[in-house]
This record gives structure tokens, C-alpha cells and sequence, in this order.
């Protein structure tokens, strides 16, 4: 991260815009409801609160930046919950093989959505939309519909609510899987790549990088942790039959959001963890204020669209080259073409996906 | 210049005051930062009258054209009036309000949409009550397709139309009237760019009947057997200076060569001749057999290390489809490619990479840069495992190997590692890519049009960096449409026309006027020679 410092361009309020409106959260709240508000119980709170949804928000990651979407991530986590616990109460299979067939349940349906976005080449927004609701008909198949009773044994639960300096160990849990998104997406040759592949596919894939291989990967990699975070879940609040899908929009808008952070114009981790907490915190301030339930609705979709909205807005502010003005696509993101001589027409390059 | 055949002022334009020049230009010009792209340029056209504007890439005519479609401005002092009316500059809009009309070498159409919709897409459907009156939409339609003599089905979707038909469909939408003004002016840039022959004289009919409605057609065109088929009047521009306005009746194909290409640099090669006597004939690099992709049927070739080869050819001749299918990046539909005597698998970038091939595209901002990553991350790509030691990528190693780079190319700014590559010139973008590839040694080089919008002192360094590789023992293949470059940098250079290496010169062949010649010959005349 540090080379990112060293940017001459940025570095005024922009990149760390969420930090400051982090501070101006606290001091607004602290100030407004003392009482409730700044307390160590509400950071406790807050921090284990979005302890999985940090960890949905970090797997999204990984595809996004190699610019596909994984919107299967919450039905993915939600099914991996039920698994995990249904085989220990209704199997009756010791905890640890749960886990981790839970956590290969999502692991499986990464190597699916994978095989979907880069074999069949459906688009992956699509393929992981329609994977989301087969996904759905898959948990209540496993269920019947009906909320599996959680696991008596407290060890299952201790697993991620036991206490660290105050915090529940999901917390903890949370930050290791970030800090080992972070170095993949950061400081390995695989992070250059979903970068790469993510920034232009096909100048990607001519520079020798398997554009296939990377977005798969990726996507296993969502699917992966997402189970993760699923069955931690599970441990964390027992399972639920709907969790899921409410935690799809949040990890959006923090990936998003993050994405205008720390090292804007790029989806990075820190950013990422950063704006799940910016938001937490408005909510849980505004929350300790009035007793309106659509708050955190609220917040998470203004914070998606404003962010996207700042995305662009901030691509178009570039000291980018000027937009030709018969160029059909007037909002494509992509930078315009070079300003002289476009006398070569394009030969016909295959699709970009093709190898894998 | 006093060559026979040329008229000083073929039309007398504006000798008839109700019927004003379609255009008229005075002292266009314009300044880019390091360049003068057009000097001075002077240009009418009569209504009716059919203009051939020739030139070689950065000659000035794309340069005339954006300035007339209101993309650039020109320097001060220049005046164009269209059909009378003076043209307000740097407004898209203007020229279409004076009746200026534009046909693009794409043609801007929907594929999938029907010739009706597209024709009516630019002027809004006919509507009553907000519902469209399909019945006259599609009597318009018939009238419009007429007037360039096409006889089509207005609900004939453009896909399934033949290659000339969809740039009739653009024309006959171009000349599609608002209720203001006529229309003036035609402006078609290379439109038979991408047909074959027979199509080709099916457009040269609806450009005649187009010029027969007393519209000044202006055409942008490489290729020379066109100006004679069509054009009254042919402009030759070089190094944005006009060269000549003839009458086209009064010249030859010869005359018109010399024109185009001049004959200065026939001497510029001495430091590629100097390494052809060290080319390593023996050993070949490259071997294709009976390469099919695209437009190309059955391209065989080979070439030996330490040799730079230039590939010419006019757009349209299958040139373009030459580099990408040898490397990978386009699909190929048949034959063979070796490098140094391993089979390279079709479509595989990685594998051809792997095995010492790289590529430069054509298209810098869309095939070959990762615009908004830093130069460093764009110079490392395709090496980046080299830095990567447990656990890590060697960052400290990775900046200094990349700041090496920068001094050797001589890349500007030279600070500018981290700063995202949109940020450089055209001509360091390339260097920046450039680099890329050369960190990894390669033994083959295929470079497409390598110095395209590209600067001099970077074309320059680029040159020098090509020459130095191949003195190296790399085996360089470079496609470009300047012919010039190629006589500069080739020790051979192959013609491709028509899909197929037409000609394959060596030595004394190598000079601008005789690969010029061989490039822009059409089959047909090539047989009777």
C-alpha cells in the first residue's frame, strides 16, 4: 500500500473522505447522545455486528476486480449455514466435518459459477443472479423450510462468540481474512492479475495473463468465503432461513464504497473494511436517536448509488483524453480512443474469454 | 510542381452566385502540441462534383475532416463555408445545420435493427399522437434508399444486407434531408475500405448518382484505382501540405504515386541495411504455412533471426489480420505457425508468449494498455512472477527494474512509475508497452503499426529499439500502413493483397515508390502489367 501514498495525484479529502466522515459520525453522535452513543459497548457492538458482513463485502472483492459480479454471495452464505448446522443436528456429524462441508458447499458453487461465466460465457452478473435463486431452491430443499434448530453444544457457539479484549473472535476472524485478501489482491502476482483482468480483459489476455483461469479463481474464491462467512454465521446468530439475501446490498455498497477509498478508482480491501464501518456507524448513531426501522435500508442503498455516482463522476473529471464526438456509446466508461489518426480498423479479435 | 496534367483551378468555383461551391476552405490549418498537422489548406468543391482527398496517415486529411465535422478547431485564420454559409468550428452540429453530411468507415449502423429504423434513428419517425405512422416512415424509407438507387425492403434488418448495401443505407441516411437545408456536402471517409471488389463498384454508382443530385461529394480513399473510376477533381495532401488539385482526366497513376509518397527517404534505411548483411538466414524464426484468418486465404512465410520484415498493405487486404493471428490474439481458421520450430497452438497469447513471441496491437487504447493501471503495473504484467519471491512481489526490485526501463526508452515523464498510463502521451504509452515486452527478450516481434499516433522523437526511439532487438537476433515482423516506415526500418518487405502475399521484395526492390506501387495495385490491374 505504501507505493500508493506516493501518488502525486489524490491527495486531497476524496481518498480519505470516509475516514473524515467516519470522525464526523462520532463527534456528531457522541455529542447528540452521549449516554447511548460512545459508549465501548456500542463499539463492541458495531464491530461484531459487521464482523460477516465485512467478510461478504471482502469476498465480493476478488471478482469485482477482475470486473465480474458475484451476486450469488448471500444465498451462497445463507445455504452453508443451514448445511453446516443441519448436519450437525439432524446428521449428527461432528462439528468440524461441518464446517467444512459447509464451507465446500461454497466452495463448489464457485467452481460453478466459474464454469458458467467462463466456459459458457454468460455474463456474470446474470449467471450468479440465476445462481442466487437456484441456490435458494437448493437451501429449501436441504431444509424443507423449516429453521433447523441450532446445535445445543456451546462450543458451536463459542467458536465465534467467545471474547477477545472485548470483541467477539468473529471480529478477529474477520480481520485475518482480510489481511489475507489484502495480500493476495496486493501483493501477489494473482492480485496484479484480477487487477489486470478486470481493467481491460483483452489487453490483459494478449499480455499473457489467463483472463479465464483469474476470473474463475475469483469466483471460487467468493464462493469460498462466503461459506466462510455463512457458517460463521450460523455459530454467531443460529440459522436463519433468510439471512442471506440482506446481506447482499451492504457488501455491495461497501465494495462500492471502498472502491472511492484509500486508493480510489480501484476495489480494495481496507476500503472496503473502512466503509462497512462508516455505515455501521451512521446507522447504529441515528438508530440510538430515533427508533425508525428503515435506517440501515436506507443508508446502504444512498451509499451504493452516491458511490457508483462518485465512481463516475470522478473517471469523468480525469485529465483524460477528449470524447470523439461520433462515438456511439457516449457513456461508455472506457476512455476514448486516441484523437489522431484512426485510420486502422479493428481486426475481429475472438472473445476474451477464451484462454482459459 | 509542373507536372502534365495539372490544372491550377479546375472548376472556377463560385462563378455562379445562386449556386455557391458545396465547400470552400481558406487557410485551414492546425497546430498540435509538437506537430503541425495541416498547413494551409485551400479546397473547393463545385456542387456535383466528386473530390479524391489522398494522403498517407498523417498526411492532414483526417485531421481536414475532423476539423469540417466540428471535432477540431482549426488555427486562426482559416474559413470554410458550406454551400455559402460560413461553418462555425468546433460545433458537431454546425456542419449538419449547413448541410454538410458525414460517412465514417464504420458507418455507425445498428445491426440489428431494420434499414427503416436506421434511416430513421438521426431525424425521429414520422409520429401522430406519439404513435409511429409506419406507412409513410416506410414510404420515406423507399424514397431515401432511391435516391441512392438501392432497390431494398425498408424492413430488411442491415445484418442481412451485403457489405455495400449497409454503406448505401449510411448514405442514403446521411443524405436524409431536414426541413432547412439541401444537402451540400458528402463527406466519405474511406467507404470501400473494407469491400471487395464487386461491392466496390456498386458504391461508386451511388456516390455518382449522390454527386448527379448537385451534392459535392468529397472521398477520402487509399486507393488510387477509385480516384480514376469516380473522382473529377483528386487533392493529394502530404505532411499536412497540399501537394496538388488536378484534374484527375489530366493525370497518371504514376504521377499520382509520386504525389502521394514524394521520394526523400528513399536513402533513410542505411542502419536497417547495415544489419541485413548480419541477418541470420539459416536460422528461422518464424515459419507460417498456409495461414487462413479473417480476410487472409493462405499466407506462407518465413523468417530468419535477426531480420526485420515489414508487411504492406492497403486496409482491407487481410494486413490486419496477419499479426493477430500469428500471435494468438485474433482466431484462426486454418494453417500453421512455428516459432523456432514449436507449433503454435491458435489462440492461445499465453502460449505464443511462452514461447518467445510477443505482440504489440494496433489499437493502444483498446487491446494493448491497461489505461487505468500505473505504468509500473503495465510495464511488469506479463513478467510479474519474476519479482514475486515468498511473500511477497519484490516491490522495491520490481520499481527499480521499471525505472531502468524508463531511462532506456527514454519515457516521459521519467517520475511518472506510479501514475496510471492514461496519463502519458500516445508515443510514451507505447514506449511504456514497448518495454513490457522487451524485458522479456523475445525472439519474435510482431509489431502493428507500431508508431501510430505517435509522436517523432518517440517514433524515433521506438525505430531505434526495434532495430537494436533484431541486431540482438530477434526476428521482427512489422505491419504498417506507412510506407515510409517500412522502407526505413525493412530489409524485406512482403505486400499483402487480396488475402495473399502478393509480392515479396528484397534490396534495390525496397525504395517508397515501388512498394507504394505494389501495395495500392488492385488485382485485376496487377494482371495486365
Amino acid at each position: 500500500m505504501r507505493e500508493n501514498m506516493k501518488r502525486p495525484l489524490n491527495l486531497g479529502m476524496d481518498r480519505f473522505s470516509g475516514l473524515y466522515l467516519w470522525a464526523l459520525f462520532i463527534i456528531v453522535f457522541s455529542i447528540w447522545s452521549p449516554s447511548l452513543f460512545s459508549t465501548t459497548s456500542t463499539v463492541h457492538s458495531i464491530a461484531d455486528g459487521q464482523a460477516v458482513p465485512a467478510i461478504i463485502a471482502v469476498a465480493l472483492l476478488l471478482p469485482l476486480a477482475a470486473n465480474a459480479y458475484d451476486l450469488s454471495v448471500g444465498a451462497t452464505a445463507n445455504l452453508t449455514a443451514i448445511v453446516a448446522v443441519s448436519l450437525q443436528t439432524a446428521s449428527h456429524a461432528s462439528m468440524v466435518v461441518s464446517i467444512i462441508i459447509g464451507i465446500l458447499c461454497g466452495t463448489a458453487i464457485g467452481v460453478i459459477n466459474g464454469f458458467i461465466v467462463v466456459k459458457l460465457r454468460v455474463n456474470s452478473f446474470i449467471a450468479t443472479l440465476g445462481m442466487g435463486s437456484v441456490i435458494a431452491a437448493g437451501q429449501t430443499i436441504v431444509s424443507g423450510n423449516n429453521q433447523p434448530l441450532p446445535p445445543i453444544s456451546t462450543t458451536w457457539s463459542n467458536l465465534t462468540s467467545t471474547t477477545v479484549l472485548g470483541f467477539q473472535i468473529v471480529f478477529v476472524y474477520m480481520l485475518i481474512i482480510a489481511v489475507v485478501v489484502w495480500w493476495v489482491m496486493a501483493h501477489t502476482p494473482a492480485g496484479r492479475y484480477l487487477y489486470a483482468t478486470g481493467s481491460n480483459t483483452e489487453a490483459a489476455r494478449l499480455s499473457g495473463v489467463k483472463v479465464g483461469k483469474w476470473v474463475w479463481l475469483s469466483l471460487i474464491g467468493s464462493g469460498t468465503l462466503a461459506g466462510l462467512g455463512g457458517v460463521m454465521y450460523g455459530s454467531l446468530l443460529g440459522p436463519s432461513l433468510t439471512f442471506g439475501q440482506t446481506l447482499l446490498l451492504p457488501a455491495f455498497a461497501a465494495a462500492f464504497l471502498g472502491s472511492t477509498q484509500l486508493i480510489p478508482g480501484r476495489f480494495n480491501v481496507w476500503g472496503t473494511v473502512l466503509a462497512i464501518f462508516v455505515l455501521a456507524t451512521g446507522v447504529q448513531g441515528f438508530s440510538d436517536i430515533t427508533s425508525v426501522q428503515w435506517l440501515s435500508d436506507m443508508f446502504d442503498g444512498v451509499a451504493l448509488i452516491t458511490a457508483v455516482a462518485f465512481a463516475v463522476w470522478r473517471q469523468q473529471s480525469a485529465p483524460s483524453r477528449r470524447q470523439h464526438p461520433d462515438s456511439h456509446n457516449q457513456n461508455d466508461p472506457t476512455p476514448p480512443r486516441a484523437v489522431e489518426e484512426e485510420y486502422q480498423s479493428l481486426p475481429n479479435v475472438g472473445d476474451a474469454s477464451g484462454d482459459g | 510542381m509542373s507536372a502534365p496534367g495539372q490544372i491550377e483551378d479546375p472548376m472556377t468555383p463560385g462563378e455562379d452566385v445562386a449556386n455557391p461551391p458545396a465547400l470552400s476552405a481558406r487557410g485551414v490549418g492546425k497546430t498540435f502540441p509538437g506537430s503541425r498537422a495541416l498547413i494551409g489548406l485551400d479546397l473547393d468543391i463545385a456542387p456535383g462534383e466528386i473530390r479524391a482527398l489522398l494522403g498517407a496517415n498523417g498526411s492532414g486529411k483526417s485531421t481536414f475532416i475532423k476539423i469540417l465535422s466540428g471535432f477540431h478547431r482549426p488555427d486562426p485564420g482559416a474559413e470554410v463555408e458550406i454551400g455559402g454559409a460560413a461553418l462555425e468550428f468546433g460545433d458537431p452540429s454546425a456542419c449538419h445545420v449547413l448541410g454538410g453530411r458525414f460517412v465514417h468507415q464504420d458507418l455507425a449502423l445498428i445491426n440489428d435493427s431494420s434499414i427503416l429504423d436506421n434511416l430513421s434513428f438521426g431525424e425521429g419517425f414520422p409520429t401522430r399522437m406519439g404513435s409511429i405512422l409506419s406507412r409513410s416512415a416506410r414510404q420515406a424509407a423507399s424514397e431515401s434508399l432511391d435516391q441512392v438507387g438501392l432497390d431494398l425492403d425498408p424492413l430488411t434488418l442491415v445484418r442481412d444486407l451485403a457489405p455495400a448495401e449497409k454503406t448505401g443505407v449510411a448514405v442514403a441516411r446521411a443524405l436524409r434531408e431536414t426541413r432547412e437545408t439541401p444537402v451540400r456536402l458528402l463527406v466519405l471517409d474511406e467507404p470501400t475500405a473494407t469491400l471487395p471488389a464487386p461491392e466496390v463498384r456498386r458504391l461508386l454508382d451511388i456516390v455518382r448518382r449522390v454527386a448527379a443530385r448537385g451534392v459535392g461529394v468529397l472521398y477520402v480513399t487509399h486507393r488510387l484505382d477509385e480516384v480514376f473510376q469516380v473522382a473529377r477533381t483528386a487533392t493529394v495532401l502530404r505532411n499536412g501540405r497540399e501537394v496538388i488539385t488536378a484534374a484527375v482526366a489530366g493525370l497518371t497513376r504514376g504521377q499520382l504515386v509520386h504525389y502521394l509518397v514524394g521520394s526523400e527517404l528513399d536513402e533513410a534505411h542505411r542502419e536497417a541495411a547495415a544489419l541485413a548483411d548480419e541477418a541470420d538466414a539459416a536460422n528461422t524464426v518464424l515459419s507460417i504455412r498456409d495461414l487462413r484468418a479473417g480476410s487472409l486465404h493462405g499466407v506462407s512465410l518465413e523468417i530468419a533471426a535477426g531480420s526485420v520484415v515489414g508487411v504492406s498493405g492497403v486496409t482491407g487486404s487481410g494486413r490486419e489480420f496477419l499479426l493477430p493471428a500469428i500471435f494468438g490474439a485474433a482466431k484462426r481458421e486454418g494453417g500453421e505457425v512455428s516459432v523456432d520450430g514449436s507449433t503454435l497452438a491458435p489462440f492461445r497469447p499465453s502460449e505464443a508468449i511462452r514461447r518467445g513471441a510477443i505482440f504489440l496491437p494496433a489499437d493502444r487504447k483498446l487491446l494493448g494498455g491497461l489505461m487505468d493501471m500505473t505504468a509500473r503495473e503495465n510495464l511488469t504484467l506479463s513478467s510479474i512472477a519474476e519479482f514475486w519471491k515468498f511473500p511477497m512481489i519484490r516491490r522495491k526490485t520490481e520499481r527499480t527494474d521499471v525505472r531502468q526501463w524508463f531511462d532506456r526508452l527514454q519515457i516521459q515523464p521519467p517520475q511518472g512509475l506510479e501514475q496510471t498510463l492514461l496519463t502519458f502521451s500516445g508515443g510514451n504509452q507505447q514506449k511504456v508497452l514497448f518495454a513490457k515486452w522487451l524485458r522479456l527478450n523475445p525472439k519474435l516481434l510482431l509489431l502493428d503499426e507500431p508508431t501510430q499516433g505517435v509522436d517523432v522523437g518517440a517514433k524515433a526511439e521506438i525505430h531505434h529499439q526495434i532495430l537494436t532487438a533484431a541486431a540482438a537476433g530477434a526476428a521482427v515482423l512489422v505491419c504498417s500502413s506507412d510506407i515510409d516506415e517500412l522502407v526505413a526500418l525493412c530489409s524485406r518487405i512482403v505486400v499483402v493483397r487480396d488475402g495473399h502475399i502478393a509480392a515479396d521484395m528484397t534490396g534495390a526492390d525496397i525504395t517508397v515508390a515501388k512498394v507504394s506501387a505494389e501495395t495500392i495495385t488492385s488485382q485485376a490491374e496487377h494482371a495486365l502489367t
